[in-house]
């Protein structure tokens, strides 16, 4: 009975031996042989294909379970395993890198790499290389392995131009690539650059915050003093204008008095001369001139007398 | 073993094993996969830094429908720029020499530019046989002119492809071969057929690259029209 692979490997019978049997439920004596009804037979196939078809379709694990899977059973198993895998999924893709080397390869000469150099130094030196060179050329030629025609004209020529290429344009090609590289890691370590110092930026920003707000205390006691100060102002202008209109009514009213006062006594001495001149007799008038006049007389001798 | 001129452009076979299939495979041989590192080795940061050039240049031009088709005009461009670079080297079998191969490139992609414009846009690429402001009188003579340049395309570009390769490869064979007659008998004259030698290999590098490009930049125009 060809081995036909698949889910047989790890299904052991009751009796303990791994015996090949096709998936068929109910070969001839099976009953007899292993002690099994219909229904345990039918669970147990389709355990077998559910667990086959489970082990077909999860990811392998690195190097686990080896013994009984579908990878190691039957010539394609393996196969099936792998296609089975999406590219580049698995945490085998998530693994570190080895690192890059420093410097690319050197060549010497334009075309040879310099590991051949390298190679050959211990045993034959410097110059083995190049008598390894000549001895192989001289060789293909006497022997007339490689024969010289128009084709080694052209491999000549185009030979010379990738040497002159190489050596001319290759430094200012590396440097180019090695430029694009370094800008590539320069914008990323920029974003990572400015992220930072607009996150010192941001707490000294805060440092500053915290310090002004100390200082707003200061300036609340100082734009309450303020307010107070506008206040009490205010408050003795009002007492000002006050006191002032009080005292303007007052002063009203003694003006108005004094007023009064002087018009009586202007009255009173008007009435008074009034009476007294009208009281007046022309006799009493001539009498009183004539006296006057005889006063001044008086006067006048005196004031001669002392003069003289 | 003597060569003629011919030898260069046979389709190699090994004991009767075509091997212009491992010709054909040689550019993917070349050119790195890129890897799963941020910051690559420089032959990588190259090829990637020119995939971007010449992406952005062949494709600013096309609408974004025809951005579709930049997969495939960029991997059509390294591949030829790399047969036709590779040939130059000696004993070397170029595939784009072969008309076969060159048709086989142009005619379907040509096709299917002519299929893309006459499905999705029928009236705009009718519309491209009739160039604008030409007098009424000369417009049935000018849409068969038209008609005929549009087939007469795949033909070009192939035979442009070519032509050119062979011409470039024979013209080398020729010179380099009286370069070597004439270094037995007169040698200062090999000299300046060395010279012209030389002068011609930088001619046919330069070919090489500018054929390919050329090629996929017709291509882009036509897409253009079409899409």
């Amino acid at each position: 009975m060809p081995h036909t692979g698949g889910p047989q490997d790890y299904r052991q019978t009751q009796t303990g031996q791994t015996a090949p049997h096709s998936l068929q439920c109910r070969p001839a004596n099976w009953d007899k042989t292993h002690h099994l009804d219909r229904e345990q037979c039918c669970v147990s196939t389709l355990s077998v294909i559910l667990v086959a078809l489970q082990k077909g379709t999860e990811r392998p694990k690195q190097g686990a379970r080896r013994t009984g899977s579908l990878k190691s059973s039957g010539p394609i198993g393996a196969g099936l395993v792998q296609a089975s895998r999406s590219l580049q999924t698995s945490s085998q893709s998530l693994a570190p890198v080895p690192p890059l080397p420093e410097h690319g390869g050197k060549v010497r000469h334009g075309l040879i790499p310099e590991e051949l150099f390298q190679l050959l130094y211990p045993k034959t030196g410097v110059t083995g290389p190049y008598m390894l060179g000549t001895g192989l050329l001289v060789y293909l030629l006497s022997k007339e392995i490689y024969i010289l025609n128009h084709e080694t004209i052209a491999a000549i020529s185009i030979g010379s131009v990738i040497v002159y290429g190489v050596k001319n344009f290759g430094p200012s090609v590396a440097a180019f690539a090695d430029k694009l590289n370094e800008d590539k890691v320069a914008k990323a370590q920029e974003v990572k650059d400015v992220a930072m110092s607009s996150l010192t930026q941001a707490i000294e920003d805060e440092k500053k915050e915290q310090w002004r707000a100390e200082g707003r205390a200061m300036l609340f006691d100082a734009k309450r003093n303020n307010v107070a100060m506008l206040l009490e102002t205010n408050y003795r202008e009002r007492l000002h204008m006050v006191t002032n209109e009080v005292k303007r009514r007052l002063d009203y009213q003694i003006a108005l008095q004094h007023l009064n006062r002087r018009m009586q006594q202007e009255h009173m001495i008007n009435w008074v001369e009034k009476n007294v001149i009208s009281s007046i007799t022309p006799q009493q008038e001539k009498e009183s001139i004539a006296k006057c006049i005889a006063d001044l007389k008086v006067l006048a001798k005196t004031t001669q007398a002392k003069a003289a | 073993m003597t060569l003629s001129l011919f030898d260069q452009f046979l389709s190699p076979a090994l004991m009767g094993v075509p091997l212009a299939a491992a010709a054909l495979a040689l550019p993917w041989a070349l050119f790195p996969r890129p890897t799963l590192r941020w910051v690559n080795n420089r032959l990588l940061t190259l090829q990637n830094w020119f995939f971007g050039q010449f992406a952005q240049q062949i494709f600013l031009p096309i609408n974004i429908a025809g951005h579709k088709w930049a997969v495939l005009l960029t991997s059509l461009m390294l591949f030829l720029i790399t047969l036709n670079t590779a040939g130059l080297l000696p004993y070397t079998f170029t595939p784009t020499t072969q008309l076969s191969m060159n048709m086989g490139f142009a005619v379907p992609l040509w096709l299917a530019t002519v299929i893309l414009g006459m499905r999705t846009q029928p009236t705009h690429s009718l519309g491209h046989l009739l160039p604008e402001g030409t007098p009424t009188l000369l417009i049935p003579v000018l849409i068969i002119i038209e008609t005929i340049s549009l087939f007469i395309r795949p033909l070009a570009l192939g035979v442009r492809l070519t032509a050119n390769l062979t011409a470039g490869h024979l013209l080398i064979q020729l010179v380099s071969t009286a370069t070597s007659v004439l270094l037995m008998t007169m040698p200062v004259l090999a000299v300046l057929t060395a010279t012209l030698l030389f002068l011609l290999t930088l001619l046919e590098v330069a070919v090489a690259m500018i054929q390919a490009y050329v090629f996929v930049l017709l291509l882009s125009l036509y897409l253009q029209e079409n899409v």
